[in-house]
């Protein structure tokens, strides 16, 4: 669930503030390895087709922002059957497969070799729970006079669930990320709004008519979850007073050979819905 | 018992040893004494801090709190000066040949101010005799003159700009005092404990001016009847009311408006004080749609009742509330209230005392309209306490007393507000604790020149039963993951149900105290200081600024009390005939048992905060100066602070290096430098003008140093906690006063107070974020900065 608080302290801080973009020197670190490996299985598909990508972290404010690396090794196994996935270096950052096998509650490892150096991590693929609704409404969300896109899932009862819910507007550069714990919503029906509310600086503009919003909602493991809260909050909110200091993220992908750098990114293995609702 | 107790045991015998040789001051001498109340002769406020003395002699008093003084001296004749900042020294001739009763009322200056000629010793002055050091003290009349945001006269802020305290930047709430925490202050409203000092998330701070007679900031050297705090104790006095005449104050600002009512009651055997203050909603916020508002309002109340000579009963409540509605979706409210009944009993010229009942409480609830359900928390306090203070003779007084606080803590519960509502009911585990004390300490001057102030509190705290307890393997709620690098929540391997009547634990310490004043000649004096102080509860904040959500806490199985050591050493000189004062003081403190918050810690809702925290342990350090001209009409000040504080977390029994790898880092509020200049000059009747300018050294914070790519957004990285710093912060304020033509013998007077806060509109940088732009993509650094150039007008009047 989303930090409230956070949002509610932000909002009367602007309200009285101004904000402009200044220059900042900033500290520089060494290029790390980056890995987004985050095999999806949709529903409805056989989940065969998988991609990871490696990159290395750059300078923060570096003009180009994504530096792909060449030349990696990349394999993933599963743990409880045993069968080995290479995924082939595409020369572009990409490293892909076709004969992936997802099984839910199996637990796969990574494992990627880059410039000598041994990383892997393991995860279990987690299981989704059913959207029951996705559907637009004005009334709802901060603003009611602005459209907002919601969606409508069932938690099961009595377990621990961890979900991932991203929304990508064809209007918009970047997505919209939710982390969601059933903690406070065990066993209900619950619905994640996802409104825009027009603001001139910050370029946002509401929802229109004709927009597409592609919605993907994950069931993830709760190291994923609790990985994926600092990532989206300190996304969102580092530097404000009221946010926490922000500190290094940290993944599951270890390097063995050299413990001090952990690769930045994570290994997930999740079952995934993904849709798309088109603004009426 | 804990080790602590080892190390002040000597301590304690050394105490019980000064205090025999103290005793053995008392020999039977040809003394009498002298004792009453000082008061003000427009409008009965007791006056504290009223200085006496017999002129030609050493021996000397203060008033208390209450405005209760005590002097004994032999037989004689003797010329009894009273002297009071901003007030006509008054004398008087007695003849002392027994036990004597002397009230005295001071008369106020009229506003000439070539008229001001005083010359004992005064509160805001450097004080050079009494062991008393590191303390604030600041009338009321020196904080209104002070030009401030929007017109708001604003007692946090004042203090502000003294040296050795600081804000963590404009809109956060609360003070810090030499590198503390906001939480390690005790801030008292006649005596009652208030949690959050701050109105509108710190723009304003919750003490309405207009009902306040005087405030003492300790910084230090904290006497020994305060207790529950490492770093701080700011002890705000209410008025008691006008006990002569029917008076009506009030102000219209910009913000807000405020009246206040006072007068006597009870047939003249008693006063009361109603003070009301309220913001105008929607003025503040100028975000979009008129569906958002903030506003807060307060109340204020004291009536006294004089019952004979030696007894007076006082009843005292504060009351105020932040309201926010963003929208609809979202409001919010909370605040402090509390309720203080108290007895003054005068047992005899000696032996005063003071019985006091408080009540007091913080809450606050948050209404998540959009999801139906109401987000509540809350800490109350029961507190009873009597204080005693026996006047030996002029060189030997002595405090003692006990008090007992009880706790109840409601670290949060969720309420679904409709059936509909996809929220669970939800109720944190209540948490309750009781904290005792007990104090002695003793005024002695030991020769001419050399005054000691030494004393021990004894303090025990009590977390007790009611509530469930996890266990964790080997008690070990977190632990290190060496491959990960990171501490690991735990899962409890059970848990243990406390009942009632049982205690989870218990902790005690003995504070002691202590205070030395060497006078090396009439115009300057040395002093050294040491203090050790325990506080059992802790406030749960991982924000850089502290926010009205945060929780409290108590010590418990989990969470030890913080213990601070300080040591301060002091250099007070008076120049040009006491038109100047300087005060050099440096410190060094530290504090154990410091609570830090792992990576990603989650405060919000959640029963097992003792997986998300680690003990630690803080340091700071610093010198201050204080410059300031006392009289003329140019008066003001020129505050330097240079000071470190730093906190280090080490893994302890969950394993590995720690927070921050176990290295030392930057509190977010150390403040490497702190400059403030205040001055006001009185023109002439009509008009004043005041002004400030303030530079500080930016906060502490942490930048990037590097990015990439997940999930399609650029991801920023980080290293070090609060290893870069924002920009410095730098601010002119200026103001001044018009005081219209009055007619002698109208009633009314009315004042303009027109200001202007930034008055060179610098964007000072409240915060620094990095994100992406949303139309570009590139990376950029956003400055948020609160206040620029903001003009005000208020009006206040009286009749």
């Amino acid at each position: 669930m989303k930090p409230f608080y956070i949002i509610y302290i932000c909002l009367l801080f602007v309200g009285v503030s101004c904000t402009d973009v200044i220059e900042v020197d900033v500290p520089e670190a060494p290029p790390r390895l980056t890995i987004e490996a985050s095999l999806d299985w949709e529903q409805g598909t056989s989940g065969s087709d998988q991609t990871i990508l490696l990159s290395t972290s750059t300078p923060y404010f570096a003009e180009q922002k994504i530096a792909p690396v060449l030349g990696a090794s990349v394999r993933v196994t599963n743990e409880d059957s045993g069968a080995e996935f290479i995924f082939e270096d595409q020369n572009n950052g990409e490293y892909t497969t076709s004969n992936f096998i997802p099984v839910i509650g199996d637990t796969y490892a990574l494992e990627v070799i880059y410039n000598d150096e041994r990383y892997t991590a393991t995860e279990t693929l987690v299981p989704v729970s059913d959207i029951v609704d996705v559907f637009q409404s004005t009334e709802g969300g901060e603003d009611k006079d602005a459209l907002e896109v919601n969606v409508t899932f069932d938690d099961p009862a009595d377990i621990e669930n961890y979900y991932f819910l991203r929304f990508k507007s064809d209007g918009d550069l970047f997505p919209e990320l939710y982390y969601i714990k059933d903690e406070f919503i065990d066993g209900n029906e619950f619905t994640i709004y996802y409104e825009k509310i027009e603001d001139e600086d910050d370029a946002i503009k509401e929802f229109q008519p004709g927009e597409t919003v592609d919605i993907a909602f994950y069931g993830i493991s709760k190291q994923y979850h609790d990985y994926l809260r600092l990532l989206v909050d300190q996304y969102e909110n580092s530097g404000s007073p009221f946010s926490p200091t922000p500190v290094p993220l940290v993944g599951n992908c270890v390097n063995i050979d050299n413990p001090n750098t952990i690769a930045y990114g994570y290994f997930r293995v999740t079952e995934a819905i993904k849709t798309s609702y088109t603004i009426e | 018992m804990k080790q602590n107790e080892k190390r002040s045991g000597p301590a304690l015998g050394c105490m019980v040893l000064c205090l025999l040789l103290g005793a053995s001051f008392m020999y039977a001498q040809n003394n009498f004494t002298i004792s009453g109340k000082v008061t003000d002769q427009s409008n009965g406020e007791t006056l504290f801090g009223t200085s006496i003395f017999l002129k030609g002699t050493d021996i000397g008093a203060i008033t208390n709190e209450y405005g209760f003084y005590s002097i004994s001296a032999p037989r004689g004749s003797y010329t009894l000066v009273f002297s009071y900042m901003g007030f006509n020294e008054i004398t008087k001739e007695v003849v002392l040949d027994q036990n004597m009763t002397l009230d005295v009322e001071l008369v106020e200056f009229s506003t000439q101010l070539d008229e001001v000629e005083v010359t004992a010793d005064e509160p805001e002055r450097a004080v050079l005799r009494k062991p008393e050091m590191s303390v604030s003290k600041l009338n009321i009349k020196t904080v209104k003159q002070m030009p401030v945001v929007l017109g708001e006269v604003d007692i946090i802020k004042s203090l502000q700009i003294l040296p050795g305290v600081t804000s963590n930047g404009e809109g956060s709430s609360g003070f810090h005092v030499r590198g503390g925490a906001v939480d390690q202050n005790l801030v008292l409203l006649d005596e009652a404990i208030i949690y959050n000092t701050s109105h509108l998330l710190g723009f304003f701070s919750v003490f309405n001016a207009d009902a306040v007679k005087d405030l003492k900031l300790y910084k230090g050297g904290i006497p020994a009847r305060f207790g529950g705090r490492v770093s701080s104790v700011l002890d705000v006095r209410q008025k008691d009311g006008n006990s002569k005449n029917f008076e009506m104050t009030g102000g219209i600002g910009a913000i807000s408006s405020r009246l206040a009512l006072e007068g006597p009651m009870f047939k003249d055997r008693g006063s009361f004080l109603v003070a009301g203050r309220g913001s105008y909603a929607h003025l503040f916020l100028k975000l979009a749609g008129e569906d958002n508002s903030a506003s807060f309002y307060d109340l204020n109340l004291k009536t006294n009742y004089n019952l004979n000579k030696n007894n007076r009963l006082y009843l005292s409540g504060y009351f105020g509330r932040d309201l926010f509605d963003i929208g609809g979706s979202f409001s919010s409210s909370y605040g402090n209230a509390s309720g203080n009944l108290r007895w003054n009993h005068i047992f005899n010229d000696r032996l005063f005392s003071n019985l006091s009942l408080i009540y007091s409480n913080y809450d606050y609830e948050l209404n998540i309209n959009d999801f139906e359900f109401d987000w509540v928390s809350s800490i109350q306090n029961y507190n009873i306490k009597y204080d005693l203070k026996y006047y030996f003779n002029d060189a030997f007084k002595l405090d003692f007393g006990a008090s007992t606080i009880k706790y109840v803590f409601d670290p949060g519960q969720i309420k679904p507000t409709s059936p509909t509502s996809a929220i669970n009911e939800l109720q944190l585990d209540e948490k309750r604790a009781l904290e005792s004390a007990v104090y002695i300490n003793a005024e002695h001057k030991l020769t001419d020149n050399l005054t000691a102030q030494y004393g021990i509190r004894f303090s025990h705290f009590n977390r007790m039963g009611g509530q469930p307890l996890n266990n964790y393997l080997d008690d070990r709620p977190l632990v290190y993951n060496s491959s990960l690098r990171i501490y690991e929540r735990q899962d409890p391997i059970g848990e243990t149900v406390y009942s009632k009547s049982e205690r989870i634990e218990t902790f005690s310490n003995f504070e002691p105290r202590v205070s030395l004043a060497y006078q090396l000649n009439g115009l300057s004096s040395v002093k050294a200081g040491y203090s050790r102080a325990a506080q059992y509860i802790h406030l749960l904040s991982n924000t850089s600024a502290v926010t009205p959500i945060d929780v409290w806490t108590p010590s418990g199985k989990y969470i030890k009390p913080q213990l601070s050591d300080q040591f301060a050493l002091g250099y007070f000189r008076n120049f040009k005939d006491k038109e100047y004062s300087m005060e050099v003081e440096t410190f060094y403190k530290t504090v154990d048992n410091r609570i830090d918050y792992i990576d990603g810690s989650d405060l919000i809702g959640n029963n097992t905060i003792e997986r998300e925290v680690l003990s630690g342990e803080s340091r700071a350090y610093g010198l201050e100066v204080l410059l300031r001209k006392n009289e003329g009409a140019f008066t003001g000040w020129v505050a330097y602070t240079l000071a470190k504080s730093e906190q280090r977390t080490p893994g302890g029994n969950a394993g590995g290096p720690g927070i921050n790898n176990g290295d030392w880092y930057s509190t977010p509020y150390d403040r490497t430098h702190d400059i403030s200049v205040t001055g006001a000059y009185q023109l002439n009747e009509k008009w004043s003008f005041g002004t400030n300018a303030i530079f500080q050294t930016g906060r502490p914070v942490t930048y990037p140093n590097g990015q990439y790519q997940y999930e399609g957004v650029s991801i920023a990285s980080y290293s070090d906690r609060n290893a870069d710093r924002l920009p410095a912060y730098y601010r002119l304020d200026v103001s001044a006063t018009y005081r219209p033509n009055r007619k002698p013998n109208n009633r009314w007077k009315g004042e303009w107070v027109f200001g202007i806060y930034n008055v060179f509109n610098r964007k000072n940088a409240a915060s620094i974020s990095f994100g992406q732009n949303l139309e570009t993509g590139a990376n950029e650094a956003t400055r948020t900065a609160i206040f620029g150039i903001v003009p005000s007008v208020t009006y206040n009047f009286k009749f």
